[in-house]
């Protein structure tokens, strides 16, 4: 277990010099990758859905390297990402992918990613640039159907390269917010019923769109309003410790902005309490008994397959925190939320009797800090009710947090609206016959809490 | 109105309306209501013809939980700092 680095006692913010440890620990982590995975990628004789595909390192080792690269000032980082680049370029440019630009001219540019990453960070390469351009002058070239923030990594992608051989700061992102405008990041997501590819769908497009604050486009809505969205995101992902969402929809703060919200700040710590537990921050991949089951080699290739990628999205976010101005507070910091909200939501949550690693690390603030997580808390509740179809706790769930002045958040009006149309459903289902008229007449409209309070008057009288 | 209040006032509504058994409209939702989510169904597929190239990014979900902390650290040496 690694020991933790002192934190600042005081209010400020997080320790520069154990956010370069752990940036710099990723990239210790990468150049293994890179030595053991990159020429074949993994294969588990065993478990097959644990296979990788050596382009999925090599791009996302280059895509780390690229987010890095905004601390290169720092001579531990700049050491690190030559040695890494001196071993990835070998792979970025392998026959294989030079072939593949042949062959395959509507995927020219994911063959191509981790040449644009290497590239624009000044480790070109004259005759693949030559390859790629051919492949973009097919017919075909765009002619592959992606969904929208696939679309922003093609963006983002020829974006980079455009950058890199003309050896401007800021290239034209002419495109991007169109493109942004189709995706994710353009209207609410479903807070309480999203699913992991929905969130990668966010994080991914907020990637490309920010492109690590290198050469930002705008964004498609407020920074506040996508905020106000990741914050329920992220407090469902720590409930469920799915530390690499988490570590994503977290890069969400530093990628948009200087300021982090209490509940931003708190995850930060847990994701930092959790990988300084277990020495890296982990998945559900990494298994204890199948690490001991193996040996030598085997083990070491194992260890890194299941555990890189997290430990790369760890990088990511202290690179971006690095940046300065951009660092985490190193204590949530407090709010103007009621005394005792923490307490009252609490109890929502404490009687599913679940042990989370993010209670650790809660347990461990004073109760002020502890208030300014409330709606934290509320997120957490609100999608476990939902989960569990524990409808009359998530209606009593949305009372305390009217109370309480939580109910403010995209995910609380959400809650409204799902148990506004389950009431509606529980009234057409007792009584088909009472529609709202506007549904009769074929016209769609949201049902109104005061059209339910009539059709329910209408009904009783009519049974009376 | 700004979006918070927005979100407030949706809110409220519910609550000012006429009470409503949400514990059993909950139970009838849990018995009667799709088993398999089809929001879960993967996006990228139409009938498992679509090929997927490589998903930068992303991790498979194994659906079970992360492993004890402490014993992670004690048989992961290659990983730690």
């Amino acid at each position: 277990m690694r020991k933790p680095t002192h934190r600042q006692a005081e209010p400020g913010t997080w320790n520069q010099h154990d956010l370069l440890r752990r940036l710099c620990h990723a990239l210790d982590i990468a150049k293994l990758t890179v030595d053991h995975l990159a020429a074949n990628g993994y294969t588990d004789a065993l478990d097959p859905s644990k296979n990788i595909r050596p382009e999925k390192i090599i791009s996302e080792t280059a895509v780390l390297l690229l987010a890095a690269s905004s601390a290169i000032s720092q001579k531990e980082v700049a050491s690190r990402i030559h040695a890494i680049a001196e071993r990835l370029m070998p792979h970025a440019r392998s026959e294989c992918a030079k072939i593949g630009l042949c062959l395959e001219p509507s995927v020219a540019w994911d063959y191509a990613l981790p040449h644009v990453c290497l590239s624009r960070i000044g480790y070109g390469d004259p005759v693949f640039d030559e390859l790629l351009r051919l492949s973009l002058q097919a017919q075909s070239h765009a002619g592959r159907e992606r969904l929208p923030h696939r679309m922003l990594e093609q963006e983002w992608a020829a974006m980079g390269w455009a950058q890199s051989k003309c050896g401007v700061k800021q290239a034209s992102r002419a495109d991007a917010l169109r493109l942004a405008r189709l995706s994710a990041l353009h209207r609410p997501m479903d807070l309480l019923a999203s699913t992991r590819d929905d969130l990668y769908a966010f994080t991914h497009a907020l990637m490309y769109v920010t492109d690590f604050n290198l050469n930002p486009a705008p964004l498609p809505r407020p920074r506040a309003l996508l905020l106000a969205e990741a914050e329920t995101l992220l407090a469902w992902c720590l409930d469920t410790q799915d530390y690499d969402l988490s570590g994503e929809v977290l890069l969400s703060w530093p990628m948009t902005g200087r300021t982090w919200s209490p509940a931003a700040a708190f995850a930060f710590r847990v994701l930092a309490h959790v990988e300084d537990q277990a020495g890296f921050l982990p998945t559900p991949s990494t298994r204890v008994d199948e690490a001991k089951a193996r040996t030598g080699v085997e083990r070491t290739q194992y260890l890194l397959a299941t555990a890189y990628h997290t430990v790369y999205v760890m990088g990511l976010l202290c690179a971006m925190s690095l940046q300065p101005g951009f660092a985490p507070p190193a204590i949530p910091p407090v709010s103007d939320k009621k005394p005792g909200s923490a307490k009252r939501i609490l109890k929502f949550i404490e009687a599913d009797g679940k042990p989370t690693h993010w209670r650790d690390e809660f347990d461990r603030l004073a109760a002020p800090q502890t208030d300014a997580l409330a709606g934290f808390l509320l997120h957490i509740a609100l999608r476990r009710k939902t989960a569990s179809r524990d409808l009359g706790k998530l209606y009593d769930l949305l009372k305390v947090a009217h109370d309480l002045e939580l109910a403010d958040s995209p995910a609380a009006s959400q809650a409204a609206e799902l148990l506004e149309r389950l009431a509606a459903y529980s009234r057409i289902s007792a009584n088909p016959q009472c529609l709202p008229s506007e549904a009769a007449s074929g016209v769609n409209e949201t049902l109104s809490a005061s059209s339910l309070v009539r059709c329910d008057t209408e009904s009783q009288r009519a049974t009376a | 109105m700004g979006n918070s209040d927005q979100h407030r006032q949706i809110v409220k509504q519910l609550l000012d309306s006429k009470a409503v058994d949400f514990a059993a409209i909950g139970k009838v939702v849990a018995e009667a209501g799709p088993s398999l989510s089809l929001a879960e169904e993967p996006g990228d597929f139409f009938c498992g013809t679509n090929r997927i190239f490589i998903r930068v990014y992303r991790v498979t979900d194994p659906g079970t939980p992360v492993e004890n902390l402490g014993e992670l650290a004690g048989s992961t040496g290659v990983l730690q700092g």
